[in-house]
């Protein structure tokens, strides 16, 4: 693996009588080269923290990191080759746009032929071809970003870290930032690792996503594993929603399984055998169910409905389970009022399962 | 909700060695290493040492015998009673400028924050003006207006003076003339509240229908509180620590400051200095912890956030004039005070003869250029020694996290607060003779920061540091058998040796750099052969002010060249170091022996930091008294600059000294120049610090006002504070000058005056 975090704890000692803070709690991590890794967590998980250790701005309490098979854990931040964007940009103020971006590489002691080339070629790739001598202060929120992308490209780093580069951008400047970072990564091959809270901007550019709670990983895995797979309920109620049914396993194989919940039985596919009579937890993703008038595995009344535009919200009552539910198909874009009874279907082929500890 | 982060166990980390982890963030970088253990150094040395040793002095006899004899006075039946009185009169006094200083601080912050004063720009200056002139000016001026023979008392109202009569002298003076000399303290602090003040809250109050008086009585003022109990306790301070004005105008009262100049100025009796200073020590030190830790946490209003934008006007016109009038009043006072110290300097003899004469200006010029040159000189030499250290300092303290970092922050806002009389003492007692302890502990901190970033393995470090003083030994062996010239003369030779090598095995760097160092250390001695000759010429010009203002010139060269040797011995261990980090060749490591060994002779060489008499001494005073100013102008710009910039530039691949020179310092330049001209202005002004480090060789121009007017010279001293002012004005304004151009260039940063 080219990056290795083995066992990194971080505990940060009490200070101005706040009490100790363990912000990394065994942290494993194994990444390869070129890869884009998302480390995706609510606020205070530890995402930033353990960003912060590869980038050597803090030295873990216990643990090792590697990089490229050499023990970087206490190698000082401006050794390790690495560069990253700040979440607040950190551009340079008392320099232009060229000055910013060749930076690192005046740093280098790079001739100055190679400098300008090199500057050059990094802001046609983030388009601010032209903006060479404009001050920071000069630029829009977006031009800034790129100038902070650019700074970082430009150095060719061993890694790229980027702490939640566009938590500062409005909503439709962020989703064309989205995909330009993604296509330059992967133009240019660099291994990133990439924090945000954001599960779309997660599941829209990584190849793995690490997702944190507590300082701990709770999952890795592809965006598609994460969201079909998610193998806590932390997991599954931070990407995307999810409803928790308890159910009854009645009998089962090495890959299948017959539950009792709602006062009927589904077939569930497994990854393993589970033990009769045990409970497991039903994750029900609100928008992999679909509700009609028809047929369907079994009933349910509308407590609430909610019309939201692109899709239609409903909170439907089955079996003393309060279920939420949400409605996409353009088909079926008729509204049930509160106190209507209709039938639900599961597709019980993509339901996953919790087994309970 | 079952998460797997619940089910984890917890590692556990000792607090130690979290602390040590802590460290070893900033160990990484050698020279943030080496700023952090020069600043802490530099504490220790010139203000926790110096203080624990007048606090410990005053209780011991000259023998050295335990004695509490100058605390039993306070309950002795025959001294007692004045002792008293004179501990009750100097609290009193603080009680009562820190008093009038808050209320009339007020008054203008509120004037010209929320009352639309005309000449706002001037009324603040001029309010600043007392803050940055000679310690004693408001008195002088006090006196030439009201006092015996005083312009308005005799001359306009005619009152003529009998014994009885209350005059300008005495408690009464005292504290109005401390009133107007500390009062713009309190101003800044409120003016700076004021103006930070969230006006939605008062706003929100008078929606539901509350009256102004209301208002500012449940609102504005206890949101005001800790800016006026922050500004109440630190002007108490200053009143304590003032030693100028006392002096002066105290009349029949005594307060400590005066007390404690008097038994060192006439009964030349260090330990009872040393035990009132503990006396006057103790209020200073419990108000000072509880302004820092306890009031100025309770602040409401964020110090550090931007100004708010929209402020609260006053508009009834019957709570804006009397503020209006009041701040013009004051500063109608303020000015006059100021005109009538010039007048003094020109005034043939004030209070009989008012006729314009050169005549004092010509005397001063002719007696005092000297002490003039030598105050200028030295502190246009302090400045930048203060100011960066104050900026490492704020850094450190606004950047890292370590483990004392408080106490770090603590200590270097401590050496301008306590008065400095006691601080003045304790470098006497301090650093007469050679400060055994403290030249240990430079020793040690040098080798283990030497061989500890030098070397990996234990065993490696042990063989150096052993190598290296045995042969310091060697080296101060040869020193006492000849003389100290011949060893700075035989470390010069090794280095030019070393330097030699390194050039020809193609390390030009470190080449060219011992080389110069060498050529450096021979010119400790090689200098008197510029010198002396120059001295000789001068010594031919015929006499007359042009010769007494450059017979000091030689003075000045040597002050570069002739460094005291524990500071040479840095500087050599400090480049080596630096030079040979990188660079692990058998040449390199014995090399770096030799200059342990050199830099440890150095540092033990003849009588090593026994620095009175000498100009230093008078430096690191200067740097001591004006660093808290310089930290705090620093601590407040690098809070504004978001932390991710440095950062960027670290993992860019640049190191901490890389990071500081290239992106941290253009940020805080315009802070940094209002260090250096506050600085300069605190070391022009400073009296009660160096008083007892002046030497007839280096004289300070505030003590000479005071010698000239003990000696009746009103008109004199009125003339060399009228200089002095005069040359802070010219500071000041090329700040004004500076600063205006670069926020022109840069646009939108903002220093704010003093503050």
């Amino acid at each position: 693996m080219y990056l290795n975090l083995e066992n990194i704890f971080k505990v940060f000692p009490p200070r101005g009588g706040a009490s100790e803070v363990t912000a990394v709690n065994d942290v494993t991590l194994k990444i390869e080269k070129g890869e884009l890794v998302t480390l995706l967590g609510p606020s205070g998980c530890g995402k930033t923290t353990t960003l912060r250790l590869i980038g050597g701005f803090e030295v873990p309490s216990s643990g090792t990191i590697n990089l490229d098979n050499e023990d970087i854990t206490s190698l000082p931040t401006h050794k390790r080759g690495m560069s990253m964007v700040f979440q607040s940009y950190a551009i340079f103020p008392h320099l232009n746009v060229f000055e910013n971006v060749a930076y690192g590489l005046n740093v280098m002691k790079i001739s100055r032929e190679d400098v300008e080339r090199r500057v050059n070629t990094v802001l046609g790739l983030v388009g601010l071809t032209g903006f060479e001598t404009r001050a920071p202060n000069q630029l829009s929120g977006g031009q800034q970003q790129r100038v902070a992308l650019a700074r970082a490209l430009v150095l060719e780093p061993k890694v790229l870290l980027l702490d939640e580069p566009l938590s500062n951008l409005d909503a439709k400047l962020r989703e064309q930032m989205r995909t330009e970072i993604r296509r330059i990564q992967q133009e240019l091959g660099i291994t990133s690792i990439y924090v945000t809270h954001d599960q779309i901007e997660a599941m829209t550019l990584s190849d793995k996503v690490v997702v944190m709670n507590k300082g701990v990983i709770e999952q890795i895995g592809t965006p598609h594993e994460i969201y079909r797979y998610p193998n806590s309920r932390f997991v599954a109620n931070f990407i995307g929603r999810a409803n928790f049914v308890d159910a009854e396993v009645n009998s089962s194989t090495d890959s299948r399984a017959t539950v009792k919940c709602f006062g009927t039985t589904f077939d569930i596919n497994t990854h393993e055998k589970l033990e009769t009579g045990k409970l497991v937890t039903l994750i029900l993703r609100p928008e992999l169910m679909s509700i009609s008038e028809g047929k369907g595995d079994f009933q349910g009344t509308v407590k609430r409905s909610l019309y939201l535009g692109n899709a239609i919200e409903y909170d439907i009552e089955a079996d003393n389970h309060l279920l939420t539910f949400s409605e996409t198909h353009p088909d079926r874009m008729k509204m049930f009022e509160p106190g209507e009874t209709i039938n639900i279907e599961l597709h019980n082929e993509i339901v996953h399962y919790l087994k309970n500890k | 909700m079952s998460t797997n982060a619940d089910l984890k166990p917890l590692r556990s980390v000792s607090p130690f060695r979290q602390r040590m982890q802590e460290f070893s963030l900033i160990f990484r970088d050698h020279v943030l290493s080496l700023s952090l253990l020069l600043s802490v150094l530099f504490l220790i040395a010139f203000i926790i040492y110096p203080l624990t040793k007048t606090a410990i002095n005053g209780f011991f006899t000259l023998d050295g015998q335990f004695s509490l004899e100058h605390f039993k006075r306070f309950f002795d039946p025959y001294y007692g009673p004045l002792a008293r009185k004179i501990f009750g009169d100097t609290l009193a006094m603080g009680l009562l400028t820190a008093t009038g200083g808050t209320v009339l601080g007020f008054i203008f912050a509120y004037a010209i924050v929320r009352c639309r004063m005309p000449g706002k720009k001037f009324i603040h200056l001029l309010a600043l003006v007392p803050t940055v002139s000679p310690p004693f000016a408001i008195a002088l001026s006090s006196i030439l207006l009201f006092g015996r023979n005083g312009m308005i008392t005799k001359s306009f109202l005619g009152i003529t003076f009998t014994s009885n009569m209350n005059d300008i002298y005495g408690m009464d003076g005292l504290v109005f003339v401390q009133v107007i000399t500390f009062f713009s303290v309190a101003y800044l602090i409120l003016r700076a509240m004021l103006e930070r003040l969230d006006p939605s809250m008062e706003e929100a109050a008078r929606s539901m229908g509350a009256g102004k008086i209301h208002i500012f009585r449940t609102v504005t003022l206890p949101l005001l509180i800790p800016g006026i109990a922050g500004s109440f306790l630190l002007l108490f301070v200053e009143s304590l620590a003032d030693l100028g004005n006392p002096l002066f105008i105290s009349g029949n009262t005594t307060v400590l400051s005066a007390q404690i100049f008097l038994a060192i100025a006439g009964e030349y009796d260090y330990q009872k200095a040393s035990a009132l200073a503990v006396v006057l020590l103790i209020p200073t030190l419990v108000i000072f912890l509880v302004q820092r830790y306890y009031v100025s946490r309770r602040s409401y209003i964020s110090v550090t956030g931007k100004p708010t934008s929209g402020l609260i006007e006053e508009k009834e016109g019957w709570i804006r004039w009397p503020f209006i009038i009041v701040t013009y009043l004051v500063c109608a006072l303020i000015l006059t005070l100021y005109i009538a110290i010039m007048y003094g300097s020109f005034s043939t003899a004030w209070g009989i003869d008012y006729s314009f004469t050169l005549e004092w200006w010509k005397q001063m010029f002719a007696r005092g250029i000297e002490s003039i040159l030598d105050t200028t000189f030295l502190s246009i030499i302090a400045t930048p020694i203060a100011v960066l250290l104050g900026m490492v300092v704020a850094f450190l303290v606004v950047r890292k996290n370590f483990a004392g970092k408080e106490i770090v922050d603590f200590t270097s806002n401590l050496g301008g607060a306590v008065p400095g009389t006691i601080l003045g003492i304790g470098f006497v007692l301090a650093f007469s003779t050679s400060p055994g302890i403290l030249v240990f502990v430079l020793f040690f901190v040098m080798i283990i920061f030497s061989i500890g970033v030098s070397f990996q393995t234990r065993k490696e470090q042990l063989i150096t540091g052993l190598s290296g003083i045995a042969i310091a030994f060697l080296l101060n062996f040869i020193e006492k058998l000849t003389e100290t010239l011949l060893l700075v003369y035989i470390i010069a030779a090794i280095i030019l040796i070393f330097g030699l090598i390194e050039l020809f095995s193609h390390n030009r760097k470190a080449g060219r750099r011992f080389i110069l160092l060498a050529l450096y250390l021979f010119s400790y001695g090689l200098i008197e052969y510029v010198t002396y000759p120059l001295s000789q010429l001068l010594r031919s010009i015929p006499s007359g002010i042009f010769k007494n203002a450059i017979t000091q010139l030689p003075d000045y060269i040597k002050l570069f060249f002739q460094l005291p040797h524990p500071i040479l011995g840095c500087i050599v261990i400090i480049i080596s170091v630096l030079s040979f980090i990188e660079k692990k060749s058998k040449l390199g490591k014995t090399a770096l022996i030799f200059m342990i060994g050199c830099s440890s002779a150095l540092i033990f060489a003849g009588k090593p930091l026994a620095l009175v008499g000498t100009p230093y001494i008078i430096l690191a005073a200067y740097a001591v008294r004006s660093l808290p100013a310089s930290v705090r102008s620093g601590v407040a710009s690098l809070q504004q600059i978001d932390p991710s910039i440095e950062e960027a530039s670290a993992i860019m691949g640049a190191d901490a000294q890389y990071t500081f020179r290239k992106v941290t310092l253009p940020l805080i330049m315009p802070a940094m120049l209002a260090g250096l001209i506050f600085s300069f202005t605190r070391h022009m002004t400073s009296l009660s610090a160096i008083l007892f480090l002046v030497s007839p060789k280096w004289r300070i121009v505030t003590a000479s006002i005071l010698s000239e007017w003990e000696q009746g010279g009103i008109s004199m001293a009125a003339a060399y504070s009228t200089l002095i002012i005069f040359f802070v004005l010219i500071a000041i304004i090329i700040l004004y000058i500076v600063t205006n151009r670069m926020i022109k260039r840069r646009g939108g940063i903002d220093i704010t005056w003093g503050a």
